[in-house]
């Protein structure tokens, strides 16, 4: 997807340079092999540092919010999705935003390719259309991207925005017949026990960074459940319990909003899976009440307005 | 769909009830209590999501 | 000082036979990354990994530490006396800990053991361990040791230090300690003439290999209130999320917070890492919180470790130059930028 780069680059300089936008969200290249950093530019000049590729997968919608300018950002399907939730739950004005739509093949899971390489340190990872070369001190392997699409990438059918004022590029076509969640049926066959060994054992290596929930755009509390003190819910040590109960009801304040766009996995230090919690969510979303995230800017989410044909079959 | 969450990490199913009961609705509030009371008890003393003390450091 | 030669497998053996007098932690495997764990035989050790995910700050400082405990329950003999915890000081030791993690220690110490107070359960802690270090023949290209007074093959703070020379490791006990520590263990002969020789050789080749450049010579001659008022904060701030990862992971960071909790007739008072990222950090009980925007917390944190920390100690940067937070900290902001940005300024 780097050859984005330098269209998403002349748009954003003439946006800020007609003024149509007074700031503009996008990446700057990393500075470590599959990282990208988030800026924010003002100055048109300043344009020539954006960049766009297939390691762009953190969630620009976090910088939207209380924010007085105009903004222009850049956004991929699931990253529209997230700025359709913030506008209908009026965390961002729709007037606000100048959102610059990219068609979205999909981000590089940075773990898998570590992994492929057998644990060596990567120096350098440069794509070239569908494939990517990773370099290290004394080796040189490419690969094909689909074999190494983030978890979430790999069974998404919103690759296009669904929301956007210009589209870079043409439109890719969307995946049909996806079977999303072939891992959360997995677990919904295994016995109570088996799933709390597997839910414990996911989460054992959890510091409580919060770095899922800093990450993840629906996450805005101005304070969240677990840094309330009075009462306390949760408590602040690593006891197992209290690392689940955070686990648990974060993915639970996500329920049906909810993109799967992945950043909370990226950005875990230790790679705990957490999207194990919020994709038997958005099954159970789908399935009680057919709904999707994101998609409609006048649909209220089922979780917000009551329907006669609301599922109630666990209600006695 | 905190039903199907919490069940999904491995509560249970029976730990947890739902059940819409008015102030009118003697008869039912007794049925239902009992049959939680009794649902809870089959399962025995429960052990996940649990924290006694702080068994840390 | 007592130095021996191993073959890797008389190493293990070695550390099997220590392991019954002393608690011994390795680098091991887990998942995607490396992170030390007791040696126990159910896995085992990796010592040509890079480094560990998490520092090994943890060992000797655990996340959550239990300090005080009490009990109203009037049938127990201890019943309404506010003791403390009794802990586990039986020696232990970090065998595989790299240069920059020991080194850091000792920048820690600086805040846990001073001449007016001594915090009793770090202090014990490290006075407990061992540190058996392992220098890294190829350090990482996030690696800057060399830049903060360390080095791939530096001694500061170890007891013994390991060079993987290939098919054997050679350890050169570097205190007391790490005599006691390396005659007790089984196997090993004394070095022989090549490999005196391989050992500084392998020092000067590993030292020319770190490819970070960050000056910090220039941070202590900056003007503090300058620095603070610097116009790039906002910029370098932009990205943060305000999550924990760096702090946690920084084995130079200590900040921790003090919690009770308490359950029914029982209590205890606590302390759990905290760190400088989080907005609650520096909320007061009145409600005001000075650092409320996230620039001043990010400001904070690179002021702290490489400002505040070099004009309070005048040794240089609270920081080993181990890379973890250039590698993990989900937004890219890299410490060897913004330590560039400052000692330009």
């Amino acid at each position: 997807m780097e050859q984005f780069g330098e269209k998403i680059r002349e748009r954003a300089r003439e946006l800020l340079e007609t003024g149509k936008v007074e700031v503009f969200v996008g990446y700057r290249k990393g500075t470590v092999p599959m990282m990208n950093h988030p800026v924010l530019i003002r100055d048109p000049g300043k344009a020539e540092i954006l960049h766009w590729d297939s390691h762009c997968g953190l969630n620009l919608c976090n910088y939207l919010t209380k924010r007085t300018e105009k903004i222009g950002v850049l956004a991929n399907g699931c990253n529209s999705r997230n700025m359709v939730t913030h506008i209908i739950e009026n965390q961002v004005k729709r007037e606000q935003l100048y959102i610059v739509g990219i068609p979205c093949t999909g981000m590089i899971d940075h773990r898998a390719v570590a992994r492929a390489v057998k644990g060596r340190e990567i120096l350098a990872v440069d794509e070239e259309g569908e494939a990517f070369t990773v370099r290290g001190r004394d080796f040189e392997e490419t690969f094909r991207k689909k074999d190494f699409l983030q978890r979430n990438c790999a069974v998404c059918t919103h690759h296009n925005p669904v929301i956007c004022d210009e589209m870079i590029g043409d439109p890719v076509e969307e995946p049909q017949g996806v079977q999303a969640y072939k891992d959360v049926e997995t677990v919904e066959a295994m016995s109570a026990e088996k799933k709390w060994g597997f839910f414990t054992q996911l989460i054992s290596k959890c510091v409580r960074c919060y770095a899922c929930r800093n990450a993840c755009p629906l996450c805005y509390c101005p304070t969240c459940f677990v840094d309330e003190s009075r009462p306390q819910w949760v408590g602040k040590s690593v006891h197992e319990t209290d690392t689940m109960t955070f686990h648990l009801l974060r993915a639970y304040h996500c329920a049906g909003r909810c993109t799967d766009c992945g950043a909370c996995e990226r950005v875990c230090p230790v790679g705990i899976p957490m999207r194990q919690f919020t994709k038997k969510l958005n099954k159970d979303a789908m399935e009680y009440f057919s709904w999707e995230p994101g998609l409609s800017l006048e649909e209220r989410p089922p979780l917000d307005t009551y329907r006669p044909d609301d599922y109630n079959e666990f209600v006695r | 769909m905190l039903k199907g969450l919490v069940e999904h990490v491995g509560i249970e199913p029976g730990r947890l009830h739902f059940s819409w009961i008015s102030s009118a609705e003697s008869t039912k509030f007794v049925e239902v209590a009992q049959e939680v009371a009794k649902a809870v008890k089959e399962l025995g003393p429960a052990e996940r999501l649990v924290k006694r003390r702080a068994e840390v450091g | 000082m007592l130095e021996k030669s191993y073959t890797k497998e008389e190493w293990t053996g070695a550390l099997k036979g220590l392991q019954e007098s002393c608690r011994i932690y390795v680098p091991v495997k887990d998942g995607d990354d490396h992170f030390f764990r007791l040696f126990d035989g159910s896995k085992a050790p990796d010592f040509g990994y890079q480094n560990t995910r998490l520092s090994p700050k943890g060992i000797v400082y655990p996340q959550s530490e239990r300090m005080f405990e009490y009990t109203l329950d009037e049938s127990d003999p201890d019943a309404n006396i506010y003791k403390e915890v009794g802990k586990e000081y039986s020696p232990r030791a970090i065998v595989g800990i790299r240069p920059c993690d020991a080194q850091a220690f000792g920048l820690v110490r600086r805040n846990f053991d001073t001449p007016e107070y001594r915090d009793p359960w770090w202090v014990k802690s490290y006075e407990a361990t061992t540190l058996v270090g392992l220098g890294c023949n190829e350090p990482c290209a996030t690696c800057f040791c060399t830049f903060v007074g360390g080095g791939p093959f530096s001694e500061k703070e170890l007891d013994v230090l390991l060079y993987d020379l290939g098919e054997r490791f050679a350890a050169r006990a570097l205190t007391e300690k790490g005599s006691r520590f390396l005659d007790k263990g089984p196997g090993g002969r004394p070095l022989d003439d090549d490999e005196k020789k391989a050992l500084e050789e392998r020092k000067r080749s590993a030292e020319k290999k770190i490819t970070s450049h960050v000056p910090t010579d220039q941070l202590s001659k900056k003007v503090v209130t300058e620095l603070f008022d610097a116009p790039f904060w906002e910029a370098v701030a932009f990205a943060c999320i305000n999550c924990g990862t760096c702090t946690f992971l920084c084995p130079t960071c200590w900040c921790f917070d003090i919690q009770d909790e308490v359950m029914g007739k029982e209590g205890e008072r606590m302390r759990n890492w905290d760190s400088c990222m989080f907005p609650q950090f520096t909320l007061h009980g009145s409600g005001h919180n000075p650092r409320e925007k996230k620039f001043q917390r990010v400001r904070q944190r690179f002021m702290h470790k490489l400002k505040y920390y070099v004009d309070k100690y005048g040794d240089g940067i609270q920081c080993s130059g181990c890379g973890r937070c250039v590698r993990s900290c989900p937004v890219n902001i890299d410490i060897r930028q913004v330590a560039q940005l400052m000692n330009s300024y």
